[in-house]
């Protein structure tokens, strides 16, 4: 079987920020024990280190792009452009650091779920946690069914936050 | 014509910051300023809870360096609960140093390796898309992979004995909550699943003999650039030593002379006073006797080195003697030696690990905590990875926080950071007809330099704009850069 990282960027303090942890509660709960988990307020260069470990790592955060469907999945490509600050860096900068560094790039995609509220609060809103629901099931309809052979497969459930 | 010159945010700092350069009608530099503009709040919002959550409240202070304000905050909590720092539990005091000495062993390669490296091994004037630590990965793969392998190694064993990388706890009022178990030693020790502390000994080596060798190719730039007259401030053990987790408070002025002699951190109110200026939301800590204008000192490694006597333990010591003898003085004031005094400090870091890691008390099981007569104050005083660092909280006969001050170490650096900009913008900027990108680098070299953690220092929330702007005498703006 694949060896999978989960890393999810985000922060719960902050309303919908916290969607990409929120997504990887949910998934610790119905596939249990499947998937390597991380979480992260921002990627750092080290993640790079990180991810050479894996086959394949999917990358989820909240976002503020509009998206119709409420979430999307999307290939990750290395790319050398870089942030100015020392903390915060892009899905895309770490893969290509993995591959610089380590010579060794796992499969990479970005899962985005659409947020709102970016405030100071426990709690995203209805509408983003809808879109999580979404997510989820588009985890499981997509990648995790490429990921994960078909005898290991869980039901998907409905999200109850 | 006169001109502003804003650099809006500084960047490789962690937290942001802005820079106004005042010009007059003749291009010389008129004022110059290091703002910092995000919010200060913890130090309110901290009354109100009780005691014992300000050690993990706390740490919401900073992604980078929480653990620092964890042990400050805990040695504080410590004193509420009648505890002073020697009468911790061994086991208590050893956990606690191992946690404290790696945060600044990850820390500080994350400076160097990811923030500085680039300065110095690209120069000042290098294209913008080269000056940060992708670059490095490209061209000095070698160096990148260390880097990345020691600050991995610091959090690591942040992780094994807090239970998280950031934001973890390992410090109760009183004690510790866990021990550390032999298999989570044998992983730092054995090499197995990742380097050792042996080789991170090595390696840190290897760092302070690059930085000699560097000084020995640009020693003007490091005596020169940046270099002003201060006092230094920081902690030593009673026989002078270097102690960054529970030492007295030592001033010194830029020749050496003592200004503060060896402190109980319990009496530092004594002898600080912080002032503001409304042009930032950074406070500027200062010595009480010297007054505003001569009180105030830099802190962090090299102002630590400069205090010291001496450094205890062996390769470090060795280190800090050649740093003396090549920099050819016995105080240090020239900013950019505090590259080099942090690589010294890294290896004093490893050293430390190493020998906690092969003292058996740290797997003790018995006496995590302990109790004493309750207090309504408390003093936690401790050298974090970017200078002194002072949490001071007092509590009602309920528990419940009353008040808290907070003397955050990028505080103490406040001035300092005010000089390095004012020496760049009048060597550099001052008088000349075009004001390139290398030259505003400068000034965010000389800042960078400091470490400084801006959000630790203004407990900030949110985030900052992103653009350096230019504006004529009459306000106008007449250059807008976005960084990003």
């Amino acid at each position: 079987m694949k060896k999978i990282l989960l890393l999810g960027i985000g922060n719960s303090g902050r309303a919908d920020d916290g969607l990409g942890w929120l997504f990887l509660d949910e998934i610790e709960k119905r596939y249990p024990g499947i998937f390597a988990i991380e979480y992260r307020y921002q990627l750092q260069v080290e993640d790079a280190e990180l991810i050479r470990h894996y086959d394949s790592v999917l990358f989820i955060d909240a976002t503020q792009e509009k998206i119709p469907e409420g979430c999307a999945i999307r290939p990750c490509e290395s790319s050398g452009s870089f942030y100015y600050s020392s903390h915060l860096q892009s899905p895309e900068a770490i893969v290509y650091l993995a591959e610089e560094l380590y010579g060794r790039v796992p499969d990479a995609n970005t899962l985005h779920i659409c947020g709102y509220d970016w405030e100071l609060g426990n709690r995203p809103l209805q509408a983003a946690l809808e879109n999580l629901n979404r997510a989820l099931k588009l985890f499981h309809d997509t990648f995790f069914e490429i990921a994960v052979p078909a005898s290991q497969e869980h039901k998907s459930e409905p999200v109850t936050l | 014509m006169s001109r502003t010159i804003t650099i809006d945010p500084v960047t490789r700092v962690e937290g942001h910051g802005r820079v106004t350069i005042h010009l007059d009608d003749q291009g010389k530099v008129d004022e110059s300023f290091f703002h910092i503009v995000e919010f200060r709040g913890f130090e309110r919002f901290i009354q109100g809870h009780p005691y014992w959550q300000a050690p993990n409240l706390v740490q919401r202070l900073c992604g980078i360096c929480p653990v620092s304000h964890h042990l400050a905050a805990a040695k504080a909590i410590d004193q509420i609960v009648g505890i002073d720092p020697e009468n911790l539990s061994p086991l208590a005091t050893k956990l606690r140093k191992l946690l404290h000495y790696a945060q600044i062993f990850q820390s500080h390669a994350l400076h160097f390796f990811y923030l500085a490296s680039p300065d110095l091994l690209f120069g000042m004037d290098a294209p913008p898309e080269k000056r940060n630590v992708v670059a490095v990965a490209a061209e000095n793969r070698d160096l990148a992979v260390k880097g990345i392998t020691m600050r991995k190694f610091g959090q690591e064993l942040i992780k094994a004995l807090a239970g998280k990388k950031i934001h973890g706890t390992l410090a109760v009022p009183g004690g510790v909550y866990k021990t550390f178990k032999k298999k989570d030693r044998d992983y730092f020790l054995n090499g197995n699943e990742i380097p050792n502390i042996e080789t991170m000994i090595e390696w840190s080596q290897a760092m302070v003999e690059f930085m000699k060798n560097y000084h020995a190719g640009n020693r003007e730039f490091l005596d020169e650039f940046a270099a002003f007259p201060s006092g230094h401030l920081g902690t030593v053990k009673p026989d002078g030593a270097l102690e960054l987790y529970d030492g007295r408070l030592r001033a010194i002025d830029s020749e050496g002379k003592i200004t503060l002699a060896d402190v109980h951190s319990d009496d530092y109110a004594e002898y600080f006073l912080e002032a503001v200026a409304r042009w930032s939301y950074m406070k500027f800590p200062y010595l009480k006797n010297m007054g505003r204008k001569k009180g105030w000192n830099r802190v962090g490694p090299m102002a630590r080195l400069n205090i010291c006597d001496y450094i205890p333990t062996p390769l470090a010591e060795k280190a800090r003697l050649e740093y003396f003898a090549f920099a050819g003085k016995t105080v240090v004031n020239s900013t950019m030696y505090s590259h080099w005094a942090r690589l010294i400090e890294t290896l004093h870091c490893a050293e430390v690990i190493n020998v906690l890691l092969h003292d058996p008390d740290i797997l003790g099981e018995d006496d995590l905590v302990r109790e004493g007569r309750y207090r309504q104050k408390g003093i936690g005083i401790i050298e974090a990875p970017r200078g002194t660092l002072t949490h001071h909280y007092e509590v009602d006969d309920k528990g419940m926080i009353t008040r808290c001050n907070l003397i955050v170490s990028t505080t103490h650096n406040n001035d300092a950071m005010n000089e390095a900009v004012k020496w760049v913008a009048n060597k550099v900027i001052s008088k000349k007809d075009t004001i390139t990108e290398g030259m505003l680098n400068q000034v965010e070299v000389a800042i960078r330099a400091y470490d400084p953690c801006l959000s630790c220092a203004t407990q900030a929330l949110g985030k900052m704009p992103l653009k350096a702007e230019l504006y004529d005498h009459e306000g106008n703006l007449i250059r807008e850069i976005i960084k990003n």
